[in-house]
């Protein structure tokens, strides 16, 4: 063997890669996702037993911020640049979907890729403006964002202004009218779920998590760190418009108040942190138990304050001893149960 | 013409308010590096300060204004003792204050609600209604009396910073912090000092803010790009140039919301906020882009 000829030793070291692949996937357990999944997506035969739309809405909404959550977590988890003004793409994605579904009566169930499509196309091109900024500017840009918004869209008219504009209900019998609304945002939810999945484990994830780490040694290896970016700030706002899609639908009318308040961009982050951030099970772990809180909260108390107040004191409890969120700090400890590791 | 002067003067006006409510913003920044989004919610209890102090005892909101000072400036030590000591050595520093400050915000944003409901509030003393009249002009007192207050706190704070030894020990911690403390400056008394001043000037906003808009616990997340928008355009961490973007920024809203009608008036603030952060992400007076 000559000496230079070195493609015994790639094979060798490919065989070895593929091995440790192997070995990975055989702990991952598969069948937990795959069994939630099935469960939710016959969950609504209850209906035939007894009216449990409430169990419905529940899942519908914690589906719902799933996909947001999820999706926040392509920019704000893997690349590090936390967004606090994703909501507006959840405005988009609603006005946009909502608007076509109140003049021509097209399901937004039908638009909301299309409306996926339209924030990309919105999330690169105002990365291209917002993501020359890094770290705490980045945030506050974020933020004067939704201000921004905000303004435009309660002075809008033709989208009905502060009051918004009302759709029509579907006519189904009130035991299954939900019924479209949880499929689609359950089918959203596994999907987005798996597409982080596949962005993680690919050549991209590994570029916008190098950059999460240090931008500038990213950049000099290689990796064009701006498309990348931006990349990143059009998928997870895809995500996120989606969701809004069929939430206005879901709601029966659109208005600046449902998608413009802050909360909602404060729930996608608080979720991810919570969960562990730049993980894959971290959003979905946190979005069930933050909504699982809200409403135990508005349940018992009643009270949105309270419920902001709430809310703060989490995330600043989560910031200062979890940084790292739920996942994230069993991993670190190598206690986390096999069923939870998703990544 | 007397238009033009009449929106100057009511631009001015506010931007002296607006001045104080962001200079304790970039003197927090300036000496700790923190971004802090809790600042217009903490404004807006020292507004609730002055409020009760009026609405109870008939207290002057200018009279109350040291007091919310001081009640402002003792929380901003417990939250620098309960929160950001420990967060000195953490790793991604700004970008954590920045989240943290924020669930600050909310709950401070919280806690008013749950105490005092979410109604829209105004302390009224006789000269906040009231103008001063100069031909056609007019200039409305309570927001004179706000701008000249905040101006003359402005200037004893900036005196305190230039000729105090204490000044020079947060101008110093400002400029390097490293350097400070190898010179022998305890750097953690002073960012304690200098956090619980610039929360003391929001206690002191407060008072002001009080009698010149009327506020609700919700209201401050208008404020923070407002605020913000301020303490970018002037560089971050400089106290004049807040001041400069204070009045500047406030005169343009005044002729925007002239022009255009009041709602578009607070996106100029929002707009600036943008195009600065953008193209001169230092601002006026920074000296390096410390935030891109």
């Amino acid at each position: 063997m000559a000496i230079n000829d070195t493609s015994s030793v790639l094979e060798a070291r490919e065989a070895y890669n593929a091995k440790l692949a192997g070995a990975h996937d055989k702990t991952r357990i598969v069948w937990f996702p795959v069994t939630l999944l099935a469960v939710l997506l016959i969950l609504p035969a209850l209906q035939f037993a007894g009216n449990y739309n409430y169990v419905l809405h529940l899942v519908l909404f914690t589906a719902c911020y799933v996909i947001m959550a999820s999706g926040w977590n392509v920019l704000g988890g893997f690349t590090g640049y936390i967004s606090l003004g994703h909501n507006v793409f959840f405005a988009i994605g609603g006005y946009f979907a909502g608007m076509i579904f109140a003049r021509y009566g097209i399901s937004t169930i039908i638009l909301a890729p299309l409306a996926g499509l339209l924030c990309a196309v919105a999330g690169f091109l105002l990365g291209q403006i917002m993501l020359k900024t890094r770290g705490p500017s980045f945030i506050i840009s974020s933020l004067a964002l939704v201000m921004i918004a905000r303004i435009l869209l309660d002075h809008w008219q033709f989208v009905g202004g502060a009051n918004g504009v009302a759709l029509p209900a579907n006519d189904l019998p009130v035991q299954w009218a939900k019924l479209p609304y949880y499929y689609a945002f359950v089918l959203l939810a596994a999907f987005t779920v798996w597409a982080c999945y596949k962005i993680k484990h690919s050549k991209f994830g590994l570029g916008l998590r190098a950059i999460s780490k240090d931008e500038i040694k990213a950049e000099s290896a290689g990796i064009n760190t701006r498309l990348y970016k931006q990349l990143a700030f059009a998928i997870s706002a895809a995500f996120v418009g989606m969701a809004g899609a069929i939430w206005g639908e879901y709601l029966t009318y659109i208005r600046p108040n449902i998608f413009t308040i802050i909360l909602v961009s404060v729930y996608m982050v608080l979720m991810c942190i919570l969960g562990g951030k730049g993980t894959i099970a971290g959003p979905v772990i946190g979005a069930i138990l933050i909504l699982a809180f809200n409403e135990f909260f508005v349940a018992t108390l009643g009270a949105s304050e309270i419920n902001i107040l709430a809310t703060g004191l989490i995330m600043a409890l989560v910031l200062m001893f979890f940084p790292l969120g739920i996942v994230g700090t069993l991993a670190k400890a190598g206690k986390l149960p096999r069923i939870l590791n998703w990544d | 013409m007397a238009d033009i002067i009449q929106t100057m003067i009511l631009g001015m006006a506010l931007g002296g308010v607006f001045a104080l409510m962001g200079s304790g913003l970039s003197l927090i920044f300036g000496v700790m590096r923190i971004v802090n989004l809790a600042h217009p919610a903490l404004i807006i209890a020292g507004a609730y300060t002055a409020y009760w102090g009026f609405r109870l005892a008939g207290v002057d909101p200018l009279i109350m204004l040291p007091v919310a000072a001081f009640i402002l400036a003792v929380v901003g030590i417990v939250i620098y003792k309960l929160v950001f000591e420990r967060e000195a050595s953490s790793a991604k520093y700004t970008q954590m204050t920045v989240l943290l400050t924020f669930a600050l915000a909310m709950i401070v944003e919280g806690a008013l609600g749950t105490a005092f409901t979410n109604t829209q509030r105004v302390t009224s003393p006789g000269y906040a209604t009231d103008a001063f009249f100069i031909g056609e002009v007019f200039i409305p007192k309570g927001q004179l009396y706000a701008g000249l207050v905040s101006l003359a706190i402005i200037g004893g704070l900036s005196l305190f910073l230039k000729y105090s030894n204490f000044g020079y020990a947060i101008r110093a911690t400002t400029q390097n912090r490293d350097a400070a403390e190898l010179l022998g400056v305890n750097v953690n008394l002073v960012a304690m000092v200098s956090f619980a001043i610039g929360i003391g000037l929001a206690g002191a906003a407060g008072a002001l803010v009080s009698f010149v808009f009327s506020f609700f616990p919700a209201k401050h997340w208008e404020w923070i790009a407002i605020l913000m928008s301020l303490v970018v355009l002037g560089g971050m961490g400089s106290i004049l140039g807040t001041v400069v973007a204070a009045f500047l920024l406030s005169i343009v809203a005044a002729f925007v919301g002239d022009f255009f009608g009041a709602t578009w008036s607070t996106m100029t603030f929002f707009l600036a906020l943008f195009l600065v952060l953008l193209i001169r992400p230092q601002g006026l007076f920074g000296e390096k882009p410390e935030l891109a």
